[in-house]
């Protein structure tokens, strides 16, 4: 008799009635099954969440966000925000009026002069939305996305400026926007996480990234970004051992399950259906992620317009990866592209940018749009920050510093106005000047468009209710939603 | 939309002890018989106060800047005074309580707590606020901050069951509750929980026998003193200590480099082995170096002040860095010792508990002389980077060496006062020159460590809002906040007075946080749950007399450390079995009543010891660098200024306690991240217990469990010669416990339905044989080796491997 069996006989009392199907089986049955899964927990007085319970609870316009992370922090003047008065004042002293008693990063204690845009800008779609010829994909795409100019954050160095886009705040330790929203909605995948970070790179020096980025803080392990890949295991630790068969692992999980089982009569220990549990998932995902990552069902048309043959870790092979990912009912999924970091050689390093991204992302969105998923789908562009309308001196070609006051980024999908632009920053381009948004006030419209009050979805840590959002008044940016 | 619970993640339900939300909640209802009951005295402290705070304090408690209405409910004062002919609170006269008028309105612009407010007041919450009015509205000020005085033992109707006073506590409780304590673990159970929960490791089959056979009495007693004077409990202790203090081999930050700092770690080792007392541990971290003439380990202890994180970014501005490190060291000290979040008071006072903005910057001033600067302008993009000040010191290898050699050199010197002969005189010289010359190339070798060096102390501001740029507020003299008891001090407080007054004993807060965390550690959850806050929005303990009763033990014992911990462990309570029924797992979830001792998955560097423990690779050598175990290719990818890639360590480093693992703040080791090991980018009070595929998937796969699964095997083939006393002695080794018949045939099984197919495909035994430096013995057969290393491999990934019961 093969372990399994034994189990399945021996443990009708503990586990659910098999059928016939081997424990894995029973395992999925009780996964696949949410009811008698929390019929099983309950007792414990530890699986249910109360919290999510009722979310979510607005009417939601979108399942899942893809976030296309620009790292680095791609410069406004170069692809969304065109400035005629800093084209003018090109070379020029910036006026001190603009930035007295201004946090500046690298420019610290340097002659401040503008640099006038190094990129032509024409007008696309039935609204004229700006674009610069620097992303002739995206301009095909200008009547479904929305262009906010008017966005601001807290803190002018990568680190932690990345923290706030994430987390809402510079501190360590703090949920990821990720980590919240699948721990409000759950996932709707079944064999594969429910947040998931795919990363590229190419540009300028890539600036590093941590992992507290897509960290789950305080809030439970599972809801923890994972990273997948292209080198190597696309997970970790989710390939074999050398010499041990998916038919020796399987016979080996089915020992552990029989032997925990065993176990489990004696010491009636919920823990121990979860670890039955957990290791049927894994199993699960030694099959499911390969397959995940294999393109070639994908027809060439396919292929020929994200620009890509397989999963090699390219922005235009994760733009891929993240409509397959998207399709399989994973919640949030954040593709880093590093590379934007530009303080010299901006035409040189832009150029490089934007033809990595600039195909795939316009191929996203359109792959999405003919399959009917851009509906429930919100796709996010941006940086950390953006870069300043001075000009910095780094490399051979002028670049631009770390700038917070002002910058641009875009959305389309779901509920989302499509094809306008939203807010406006002054003439250099130095603050945002009308419809000012901030890195909080784009957390609460995503939540909104999730279904979530960004004031409800909270967690007790610390002995107060954390949310996104934070301590400072957050807004949705109605204007943009339709 | 399909349910949250169908989630990948969202379907492996997890023992989380940090699901506080919903643990408060069941705070108030795991004694159904009594909750509801309309004449049961309503007990303020676990029931009123929390309430208040929860729903109320936001507009009427500490904060003036949100105050409503000029009225206070956390002061007493304010819940009694006269406010014109009417009050908040008339004792035993709920009628004429304006609180119970405003809880119990329909009215949206009289009703409290306002709906704007998004808190609401259940039915039940409304009753008992009443009730309380009722039975004459008791006030009592805040538990943790009351003085810490001894309360009385209560005696217990069975005076049998009791082994020392914490029984007393406990069985007074449990006869209120009308249950009894669970009977005692059997020993194999017993002396597996005292291993792991005293050094972090499994006990030898040997010890285990050792044990079984000793009847006498005080058998027990005599384990807990061995394990204590093990020199893995000062192993065990700093895995927790290092959370608190968000210890790292990294500066955290963007390039995220290495910076010098583990002799720290082994002074943290050091002093749990030697018994510091807790006293002279929170002075030499917080202020070592202004100790009068400092020994080596006391400047090394103040690594502590330097172990936060910090940044190598180009265009980090100095003004702004000095001004993150100075909160995150008011966080991390008021957490670490004070169970305090007075880091909320950074940009406002504190919405619950007495906290003031100045409070907070005022506690930061403490720090204002610590040598350092925000950034680093000259190539500050090394590995091992530079953050002086850096000052060479001895490791806990090189100190133990140094030491032997003092000795023996003080024995030639006395040796040489008496010798006579000039051969052996000579023979004197030549060792003393010998040693001479080695103490010299240890010096030398001694590796760099950040310390504290005090200079003359930088202003700090308060800052509106925390914003660094503030310049509008005068500088502030160092002070502990105003509503605790003073600290004494001469002249402008230093590091040593803040030092001196968290271990004053007229400090409510130290020993009580401690005493709380420590029996956490034993128990799986604190006597008040909630560990990195004893304030308003805490947790009220369940015991309170108890959290009390030992942290006076603690700190009149002389803050001695290893007498709390045998206090506890030498409990009854202590002893009693895991198991649950399911009607204690019912009217108890948590085990706040303590019928029960607990159990839990092991923290992730005892999953990690318990492998090469029982496989036998364990190296058991103290401190040192830092370890580097094996790790998925291309993990530092992300990494840069410098690129990194990551070197495994192909000598005896491979085989060191998760405690010494290269700790990389922004990619923490993946098998121990997976196993829920923290960042320890800001204190850690309490660990996460989950239960994930990643998990899983790191125990299939990761190659220190099938390199420790192989070895065990080759171990168990070497040492016995047939099958039926291989699986025997293999399943002892691992699970300490003899095995059924049952579990031997299933693992007998898998051995041979391995063996018969490794036996036809030699060249998959040969792969998963190189998995893992460690040699291999020559005279196995690789076949009989591969399948009994998927007999170890099973063994290490059940459940029962990797709990503590």
């Amino acid at each position: 008799m093969l372990p399994h069996e034994y189990l399945s006989q021996q443990h009708r009392r503990t586990f659910l009635r098999t059928s016939g199907l081997g424990l894995g089986g029973a395992a999925l049955a009780t996964m696949m099954n949410p009811k008698l899964l929390k019929a099983e927990m309950a007792p414990t007085g530890l699986g249910v969440e109360p919290g999510r319970a009722g979310f979510p609870n607005l009417p939601a316009r979108v399942k899942r966000v893809i976030f296309l992370y620009m790292s680095g922090g791609p410069s406004q003047f170069e692809t969304f925000d065109y400035k005629p008065e800093l084209e003018k004042m090109d070379g020029q002293p910036m006026p001190e009026s603009f930035t007295k008693g201004q946090p500046i990063a690298q420019l610290q204690g340097q002659e401040l002069r503008c640099l006038g845009p190094r990129a032509k800008f024409a007008k696309y779609g039935a609204n004229g939305q700006e674009i610069s010829d620097f992303l002739p994909w995206t301009a095909k795409i200008a009547d479904d996305i929305t262009i906010i100019r008017s966005m601001t954050t807290d803190q002018i160095n990568h680190d932690p400026a990345h923290t706030v886009m994430n987390t809402g705040t510079s501190i360590s330790g703090r949920p990821s926007m990720g980590s919240w929203i699948t721990y409000g909605l759950g996932s709707e995948a079944d064999d594969l996480p429910g947040f998931v970070v795919l990363t590229s790179t190419g540009g300028r020096n890539p600036q590093p990234i941590s992992s507290r980025q897509w960290a789950t803080g305080f809030l439970p392990s599972r809801f923890q970004g994972v990273e997948f890949q292209s080198a190597g295991d696309p997970v970790h630790y989710v390939r074999n051992p050398k010499g041990i068969s998916p038919e020796r692992q399987r016979r080996l999980v089915d020992t552990v399950h029989a032997l925990n089982g065993l176990r489990n009569d004696l010491v009636d220990n919920p823990e121990i259906q979860t670890r039955i549990a957990a290791y049927e998932m894994a199993f699960r995902m030694q099959t499911g992620v390969p397959k995940l990552m294999d393109f070639s069902e994908e027809p060439q048309h396919v292929l020929d317009m994200y620009g890509t043959q397989g999963a090699d870790g390219s922005f235009a092979a994760n733009c891929l990866l993240a409509r397959r990912l998207a399709e399989r009912g994973v919640r949030f999924i954040q593709l880093y592209h590093r590379g934007w970091d530009h303080h010299g050689d901006l035409v040189k390093f832009m150029t490089t940018c934007t033809e990595l991204t600039d195909r795939p992302a316009y191929a996203l969105v359109n792959d999405l749009k003919q399959r009917g998923m851009l509906d429930d789908t919100l796709v996010v562009w941006g940086g950390e920050f953006g870069r300043t309308p001075m000009f910095q001196g780094k490399g051979e070609d002028p670049g631009r510093d770390h700038h917070i006051r002002g910058f641009s980024m875009w959305l389309a999908g779901g509920g989302i106005k499509p094809g306008i632009t939203y807010g406006a920053s002054d003439d250099l381009g130095y603050n945002a000047a009308e419809n000012k948004t901030h890195v909080r006030d784009l957390h609460a419209t995503m939540l909104q468009l999730l279904g979530i009050d960004h004031n409800r979805l909270t967690y007790k840590y610390q002995g107060l209710d954390f949310k996104l959002t934070g301590v400072d008044p957050a807004h949705v940016v109605k204007d943009i939603l339709a | 939309m399909i349910p949250a619970a169908t989630s990948f993640f969202g379907l492996v339900m997890l023992r989380c002890s940090l699901q506080r939300g919903v643990l408060s909640l069941l705070a108030l209802c795991i004694l159904p018989s009594a909750t509801f009951a309309a004449d049961r005295a309503v007990d303020f402290a676990r029931e009123i106060r929390p309430l208040l705070s929860d729903k109320c304090f936001f507009c009427h408690g500490p904060d003036p800047t949100h105050r409503e209405a000029d009225l206070r409910l956390d002061m007493r004062d304010g819940v009694f005074a006269d406010r014109g002919g009417y009050a908040a609170v008339v004792p035993g006269k709920p009628d004429e309580s304006e609180i119970i008028l405003r809880i119990t309105s329909d009215d949206d612009d009289i009703k409290m707590p306002p709906p704007d407010s998004h808190k609401e007041l259940t039915t039940e919450e409304i009753a008992l606020i009443k009730r309380w009015v009722e039975q004459g509205a008791e006030w009592k000020g805040h538990w943790a901050y009351e003085p810490l005085e001894r309360p009385p033992v209560p005696q217990a109707a069975s005076a049998d069951w009791p082994l020392n006073s914490i029984d007393r506590f406990v069985l007074a409780r449990l006869d209120r509750e009308e249950l009894s304590p669970s009977q005692d673990s059997d020993k194999v159970t017993l002396l597996r929980r005292l291993s792991f929960d005293l050094t972090g490791l499994p006990p030898t089959p040997d010890k285990v026998a050792a044990f079984m056979a000793d009847e006498s009495p005080g058998a027990c007693a005599r384990q807990v003193d061995r394990l204590l004077a093990s020199p893995q409990f000062g192993e065990r202790m700093a895995v927790y200590w290092l959370d608190l203090v968000r210890y790292a081999d990294t500066v955290g930050y963007h390039g995220d480099q290495v910076h010098n700092i583990t002799p720290y770690r082994d002074y943290v080792i050091k002093s749990f082995n030697d018994n510091l007392s807790f006293d002279q541990f929170t002075r030499e971290q917080l202020a070592g170096d202004l100790l009068p003439e400092p020994t080596m380990w006391q400047r090394i202890a103040t690594g502590y002040n330097r172990v936060l994180q910090t940044t190598h970014e180009g265009g980090a501005q100095e003004k702004e860095y000095l001004a993150k490190y100075s909160a995150d060291r008011v966080r991390n000290a008021s957490s670490v010792w004070m169970g305090s979040t007075l880091g909320c008071a950074e940009c406002h006072d504190h919405k619950f508990d007495p906290f003031t903005q100045e409070d907070f910057y005022r506690f930061a001033a403490f720090f204002g002389d610590v040598t350092e600067t925000g950034i680093f302008p000259g190539a500050p993009n090394a590995n091992p980077t530079k953050r002086p000040p850096e000052i060479p010191v001895w490791n806990f290898e090189q100190y133990g060496r140094l030491q032997a050699i003092d000795h023996r050199v003080s024995e030639l010197n006395s040796l040489r006062a008496t010798a006579s002969g000039g051969e052996s005189l000579a023979e004197i010289e030549k060792e003393l020159t010998a040693l001479a010359e080695e103490r010299a190339a240890i010096e030398k070798a001694f590796p760099l460590c950040m310390v504290t060096v005090a200079q003359e102390p930088r202003p700090i501001r308060l800052l509106s809002r925390g914003d660094w740029m503030d310049e509008s507020h005068p500088p502030l003299d160092p002070a502990v906040p105003g509503f605790l008891p003073p600290a004494a001090h001469e002249n402008r407080a230093t590091r040593l007075d803040l030092a001196n007054w968290i271990s004053s004993d007229q400090n409510p807060l130290t020993a009580r946080v401690f005493a709380n965390r420590t029996w956490k550690l034993f128990f799986a959850r604190g006597l008040s749950g909630n560990l990195d806050d004893v304030g308003a929005q805490g947790e009220a303990p369940e015991h309170p007399e108890l959290l009390d009763w030992l942290a006076v033990e603690f700190r009149d014992s002389g803050w001695d450390v290893k007498h709390l911990v045998r206090t506890i462990v030498t409990s009854h309570t202590y002893r009693q079995s895991s198991l649950e029924t399911p009607e204690m797992r019912r009217r108890d979830p948590q085990n706040r009543l303590l019928a029960r001792q607990s159990r839990f998955r092991l923290p992730a560097e005892f999953v990690r010891d318990n492998l090469l423990a029982v496989s036998g690779l364990l190296v058991r050598r103290i401190g040192g660098e830092s370890a580097r175990p094996y790790q998925p290719e291309g993990y530092y990818r992300h990494l840069n200024f410098p690129e990194r890639t990551y070197q495994a360590h192909t000598d005896s480093n491979q085989y060191r306690r998760g405690v010494y693992t290269h700790w990389q703040r922004q990619f923490v080791q993946p098998m121990l991240r997976a196993f829920d090991a923290p960042s320890r980018e800001e204190c850690t009070t309490e660990r996460p217990i989950s239960n994930t595929p990643l998990a899983a998937l790191a125990a299939l796969n990761d190659p220190s469990f099938v390199e420790a699964s192989r070895v065990l095997a080759a171990h168990t083939l070497t040492q016995e010669s047939d099958q039926s006393s291989r699986l025997r002695s293999m399943w002892r080794r691992v699970l300490s416990r003899d095995s059924t018949s049952e579990e031997l045939d299933l693992l007998r099984r898998l051995v041979e339905q391995d063996r018969a197919e490794y036996a036809t495909d030699p060249k998959a035994a040969d792969e998963l044989l190189s998995i893992g430096l460690a040699p291999i013995p020559k005279d196995v057969d690789p076949v009989e080796l591969a399948a009994w290393t998927s007999a170890a491999r099973a063994l290490l990934n059940l459940n029962e491997a990797m709990t503590r019961n």
